[in-house]
């Protein structure tokens, strides 16, 4: 786990954004952004986050960690890379906001845990690490149902359709969830990494 | 001549994408490729692993493929999925490029007795067929021309970004305006239509989640469909084939339209092209809409 | 004087043969100017050339040729120092107009009637060679821009007399730690090497350095100026390179930024002799600097201080946060900008600075508090966001240009030719402007600097060297930017434009170059910029002459000085050949050898002018040779068309064209006139400065002389021409034959 990030106690304190820069992945290629707003401009979502990327690189320097982490930019992000490909300073867009929304979780904003992203987020790991494999049917209606019990009823019957036909195409199996054979070596390899993670501080070196 | 490389299918394999699987595995015999099971392979992350995983956990997930794959002894580590090829391509160059990194995976893999040194090249699917086989070899092939069929290549995100260039070096696409779907798709005898949405985003995992969210953009790149006068959609991405396909009816109820069009994997195209059997190999019945016009081509 | 024998070629090829009777052009020639042509399928061919030398061999002294535009094939029809007379049957004729067509047909008849009056209208010129010619070159500055140009200058073999104000040589740049990145990978701030320069100079053997010492006054023209110094000597030199540089604009005017407030606040030319010295220190109390920011724009871009960006400022500013960095690696260094304007490679610097952490905040600073908290109008966040806890607040102030000698007073005549100086609110005042009419623009004030005249010239247009609005000095940026509007004395360095130091290096070595040339023409008689090699030189015939003073004010280049009776002198050798003093003339007693009001009128008046009955009008356009024939000629090639009602005769500049020229064409029946020629205004584009400008101005009197004569003023228009102007000046002309047509045939047609 990253040490907690400093929280600024006024703007433009760079305590903040000194943290990102070193501890989010491509946080260090941060500090070359130059808010041409490429990233903003190419994103397919742009228009549905509250302050897309360009003005959330401005916001992390400017010291407003808070409203950094509770930004649902770090949630809309449909992952497809536009913004890392095009930006003129080779900032990687999309992963900083990724590192930014796993912080934003394990720091324990509401928004963040509440978000759709996170609650995904967390069934699909824990599929993953349980199992080995993500199961479909299990992610998502453990998905639907962290919105609790009549919500997540409300969500799997709006989505039977769909499932129904995955089912009769084959696409979506009944029965015991597939996994891997050594669970048990996997378990141990994502046990020391978390350790790891959490003795380096998150740093890549 | 028969290459053996090490094979990623990926957790969709045995799920949404079954059909990529099989028709793929079809395909790439006939193409002299033999894809060989990364032993006892795992979940890579998707886009969504390292939330909860972090980065180490969703590094080591990637690594102790790559070190399966080590140790069976290929070059080549090839996968048909765009997510799977991002996070194992990422984890491959962080491994190769940053000491810290790799000695943090390889402290983790060695709790399982496991190294793996970033020896190995990630590659997509495509690419492999791309560079390593060539068009020609994939026209040889073809015994069942598509004549007359008219296919959208839509390659999506993730298959070109941020890794359109290959492991082994170079660029194999572009990001904006890849081409080597409309080159299956003419390879297979069909026509590609010009297609403005190319690259377009679906919403990937987000549209899983939120839908609300992301209708809008595949609308988009079903108007674009509608445009170009294609009657099918082919991509390469198990995602954008789900997201594409099971949303029109929600797309059709939201926005007012009449989407109903197959959407395809390159690797059924060639399937039906190359002759082989319709369901066994080319697994045109695990289709949400079902793609009759290649159906009624089929053996 | 030997008696006139032209020859006249007629040329057939490039389609010209096909698309118009050429036979029939000959026709014109014998019949009506009594005079035998030669026609050649491909005249610009071996076979075609050699028809003409062999010609020339016989005894022709001056060749007519009616076959491309007078532009291309100059290598092929060049008979130095045979003159050579053209007239063009391609771009503007059959490229731009349908083939055998009777109307194409006339218009190629007319071509030819007017390159054969212009053949009895002119002679070859003989150049002005009289007296002595001085190779040395004066240059005025010793720091980086006045060093480089005099290595440069004696590099080139040219005597150097350097003069530099202050009692060192090496200016500025003495101050400086270090100066900005003019190498690969340019990336980090460099060493300071002014020391190479300076010993450069002062161990070269062609190179006198004076110090301490000014220019008190100038005399003569280009290849022999006289010029008196401040030590009491006097010197003759043959161009002069201004390189009196910059000065840091005035802090005490930036209370509002708390210049002042605080011993903190300091300007940035300040920090950068801190940073000299080795000692970066709060002047309050001494303690070190832990935390800056830098205010760029500091009364630049600002309309209450200075209107324009110094373009080095950002770089200067982001080097010193770097040498500050490097100094103390934890020292938070801010940077307030509103642009950052990081221009060509000084991109590479910004990098470096974004990724040693130096924090940039978009916006305009609104307060420096005493306490040095800035308050800053976040425009990127929304909000105003103080920054408190600096030691130290930067101003990151504008260059000032050095085009007057602060150290002196202002003198008491010359302001008012600078502010008096032609200047159009709105470019086109006469009515029926074709296309859409540029917006008028505000006049600014051109009042001349503060100080005493750099120069102090003795000429009759005043001791300045006219200056823009902004204080720098006049020329064309685009075409010719060290020229100033006094010929042979160059401007170069931060006084022509705000630049850092390689650039000014750069500049000295364009205006070195542009002095080499100056000299070398000057001995020649022949013209610079843009008219080189141009012998001809405007005369005048004092007979007629009736002191009205119009050409000694109007030159656009002070070239036309008066004697003790207020009779014109013409120092030849400051003349650009523009002809604005023939345009200027109302008794045309000014012309040169191979231009004239009378070639011009005569041109004018040998086109046929068909009769109303006809149906056709005819239309004259006097088109500038600069930007207008080329656009043309382009639009010929482009194969676009145009109405073959006008007649294009080209002008030197349409400063040249005198309003007799336009009651000429209208008392002989054509039916409308345009002037077409560049840009005037304070962002002009005349290549003689004023030129069009002065068109401008003549015409929007010329209105009320139309009115007497009882014909319409809309008949007599100017239209505005830039070098890509190919698509649009064809729109241009057919709107303009489309009005003519529908104000109606002249009256006096056929009088």
């Amino acid at each position: 786990m990253n040490a907690p990030s400093p929280t600024p106690t006024k703007k433009y304190d760079l305590s903040f954004a000194r943290w990102v820069y070193d501890n989010i992945d491509g946080g260090d290629r941060m500090a070359l952004c130059m808010q041409c707003g490429t990233c903003s401009g190419s994103c397919p979502i742009g228009t549905q986050m509250d302050h897309g990327p360009r003005k959330l690189f401005m916001m992390i320097r400017a010291g407003m960690k808070e409203a950094v982490l509770t930004s649902n930019t770090l949630w809309n992000c449909v992952s497809c890379y536009n913004c890392v490909v095009r930006c003129p300073r080779k900032v990687p867009v999309a992963y900083i906001l990724h590192d930014l929304a796993t912080v934003a979780v394990r720091e324990g904003y509401a928004e963040a845990r509440n978000s759709d992203n996170a609650r995904f987020a967390k069934a699909f790991w824990w599929s993953a690490a349980k199992y080995g494999r993500t199961d479909e049917r299990l992610v998502t209606g453990k998905y639907y149902f962290s919105f609790g019990i009549g919500e997540g009823y409300k969500r799997g019957m709006a989505n039977l359709p769909i499932a129904m036909g995955m089912i009769k195409t084959k696409r979506m199996h009944l029965g015991m969830p597939h996994k891997c054979s050594n669970t048990g070596e996997l378990h141990k390899i994502l046990a020391k990494a978390a350790e790891i993670e959490a003795r380096d501080h998150g740093k890549q070196g | 001549m028969t290459k053996t490389m090490s094979y990623y299918p990926g957790c969709s394999s045995q799920a949404s994408a079954v059909h990529l699987d099989t028709s793929l595995r079809a395909v790439m015999g006939k193409l002299g490729v033999q894809l060989r099971d990364v032993e006892d392979w795992n979940c890579c992350g998707a886009s969504v692993g390292h939330i909860e995983g972090g980065h180490l956990g969703q590094a080591a997930l990637s690594g102790r493929n790559l070190a399966n794959a080590q140790a069976a002894g290929d070059e080549d580590f090839v996968t048909p999925c765009a997510a799977c090829y991002l996070n194992s391509h990422y984890t491959n160059e962080k491994i190769r490029e940053n000491p810290t990194v790799k000695a943090q995976v390889n402290e983790a893999l060695a709790e399982a007795g496991k190294s793996y040194d970033g020896g190995l090249h990630v590659r997509h699917a495509c690419e492999v067929i791309v560079n390593d086989i060539g068009m020609d070899k994939v026209k040889d092939q073809v015994t069942n021309p598509l004549t007359g069929m008219k296919i959208a290549g839509w390659v999506g995100c993730q298959t070109v970004r941020p890794f359109a260039k290959t492991d082994r070096g170079g660029m194999w696409e572009t990001y904006d305006d890849p081409s080597f779907l409309d080159d299956f798709v003419t390879a297979c005898g069909a026509e590609a239509v010009p297609f403005k949405g190319k690259t377009k985003c679906c919403g990937g995992s987000v549209s899983v989640m939120s839908p609300d969210k992301t209708l809008h953009l595949m609308k988009d790149i079903l108007d674009e469909v509608k445009t170009s006068g294609a009657e099918a959609v082919v991509t390469p991405c198990p995602l954008c084939q789900t997201n594409l396909e099971m949303y029109q009816p929600e797309i059709n109820k939201k926005f007012g339209t009449d989407f109903n069009f197959p959407v395809l994997f390159y690797s059924q195209l060639m399937a039906v092209a190359f002759g082989l059997e319709a369901k066994t190999d080319a697994a045109l019945h695990q289709h949400l809409i079902p793609p009759v016009s290649l159906l009624s081509r089929a053996k | 004087m030997t008696e006139r024998k032209t020859g006249i070629y007629l040329c057939g090829g490039c389609g010209i043969g096909e698309a118009i009777d050429v036979a029939a052009l000959e026709g014109v020639a014998k019949k009506e100017f009594k005079l035998d042509s030669k026609t050649h399928a491909c005249l610009c061919g071996d076979d075609g050339v050699a028809m003409i030398r062999a010609d020339l061999e016989a005894g022709i002294n001056q060749v007519a040729i009616a076959a491309c535009s007078s532009r291309v094939m100059t290598d092929r029809f060049g008979f130095e120092p045979i003159q050579v007379l053209r007239a063009d049957l391609r771009e503007k004729v059959i490229w731009s107009h349908p083939a055998n067509h009777e109307d194409t047909q006339a218009l190629a008849e007319d071509s030819v009637r007017m390159v054969l009056t212009m053949a009895t209208k002119v002679k070859a010129p003989e150049p002005y060679v009289e007296g002595e010619w001085s190779s040395r070159i004066l240059v005025m500055g010793g720091g980086v821009t006045g060093l480089a140009a005099a290595a440069q200058a004696a590099a080139l073999g040219h005597e150097v007399l350097l003069l530099e104000r202050s009692d060192r040589l090496g200016g500025r740049a003495l101050d400086s730690s270090k100066r900005l990145p003019h190498r690969p990978p340019y990336a980090q701030p460099a060493a300071n090497d002014i020391g190479d320069l300076v010993a450069s100079v002062t161990g070269n053997a062609k190179i006198t350095a004076r110090l301490g010492c000014t220019v008190t006054q100038t005399s003569g023209m280009p290849g022999r100026f006289v010029v008196n110094l401040s030590d009491g000597s006097v010197e003759t030199v043959g161009a002069i390179v201004v390189a009196t540089g910059w000065r840091p604009y005035d802090a005490s005017k930036l209370g509002h930024l708390g210049y002042g407030a605080s011993p903190d606040v300091v300007t940035g030319v300040e920090l950068e002799g801190m940073l000299k010295a080795g000692k970066v220190t709060r002047k309050s109390n001494g303690a070190p600097v832990k935390s800056v920011a830098f205010v760029q724009c500091a009364g630049s871009r600002d309309p209450d201080h200075l209107p324009y960006c110094s373009s080095i400022c950002c770089a200067t500013s982001l080097k010193q946060a770097l040498e500050l960095i490097e100094a103390e690696p934890a020292t938070n260094a801010y940077v307030v900008y509103e642009e950052m304007r990081t221009p060509g490679v000084m991109e590479e610097l910004y990098r470096t600075a974004q990724a040693a952490g130096v924090i940039f905040m978009k916006g305009k600073v609104k307060t420096v508090g005493a306490d040095l908290t800035v308050t800053v109008a976040d425009e990127l966040i929304g909000e105003d966001i103080p920054l408190a806890g600096l030691d130290m607040v930067v101003l990151a102030t504008g260059m000032v240009p050095n085009s007057t000698n602060t150290d002196a007073p202002s003198p008491a005549e010359g302001a008012e030719q600078l502010a008096g100086d032609i200047d159009p609110e709105v470019p086109f005042p006469v009515a029926g402007y074709c296309g859409d009419a540029p917006a008028a623009h505000a006049k600014r004030p051109q009042a001349a600097p503060e100080g005493g005249s750099l120069l102090n010239l003795q000429y009759r247009q005043g001791p300045h060297l006219p200056v823009l609005h902004d204080g720098f000095a006049d020329s064309h940026y685009i075409c010719f930017p060290y020229e100033t509007r006094r010929t042979g004395i160059y401007t170069a360095g931060p006084v022509r434009r705000p630049m850092d130091w390689a650039e000014a290096a750069e500049d000295a070595s364009g205006a070195v170059l542009k002095a080499v040339q100056a000299v070398r023409s000057a001995s020649a008689g022949a013209a610079l910029h843009p008219r080189v090699g141009d012998l001809s030189f405007p005369k005048i015939n004092l007979n007629q002459c009736t002191k009205c003073k119009r050409c000694t004010v109007e030159c656009p280049f002070g070239a036309i000085d008066e004697d003790e009776q207020t009779y014109p002198i013409v120092n030849a050798t400051r003349c650009r050949r523009c002809g604005t003093c023939m345009g200027a003339c109302p008794v045309r007693t000014i012309s040169f050898d191979n231009y004239s009001v009378d070639m011009l009128s005569s041109m004018i008046k040998a086109v046929k002018v068909p009769d109303e009955f006809s149906g056709k009008p005819r239309i004259l356009i006097m088109a500038c040779e600069n930007d207008a024939i080329p656009a043309l000629d382009m639009a010929g090639i482009k194969r676009n068309q145009w109405s073959a009602h006008v007649r294009i005769l080209p002008v030197r500049c349409l400063g040249s064209v005198s309003l007799l020229c336009i009651s000429d064409a209208l008392s002989v029946g054509y039916d409308g006139v345009m002037m077409m020629g560049c840009k005037p205004g304070d962002d002009y584009q005349c290549h003689f400065v004023k030129g069009s400008a002065m068109a401008a101005e003549r015409l929007s009197k010329v209105g009320e002389t139309l009115k007497s004569m009882m014909l319409e003023p809309e008949r007599v228009t100017q239209a505005e021409a830039s070098i890509a102007d190919a698509d649009r000046l064809p729109k241009v002309i057919d709107a303009f034959v489309e009005q003519i047509t529908a104000i109606g045939f002249n009256p006096f047609k056929g009088f």
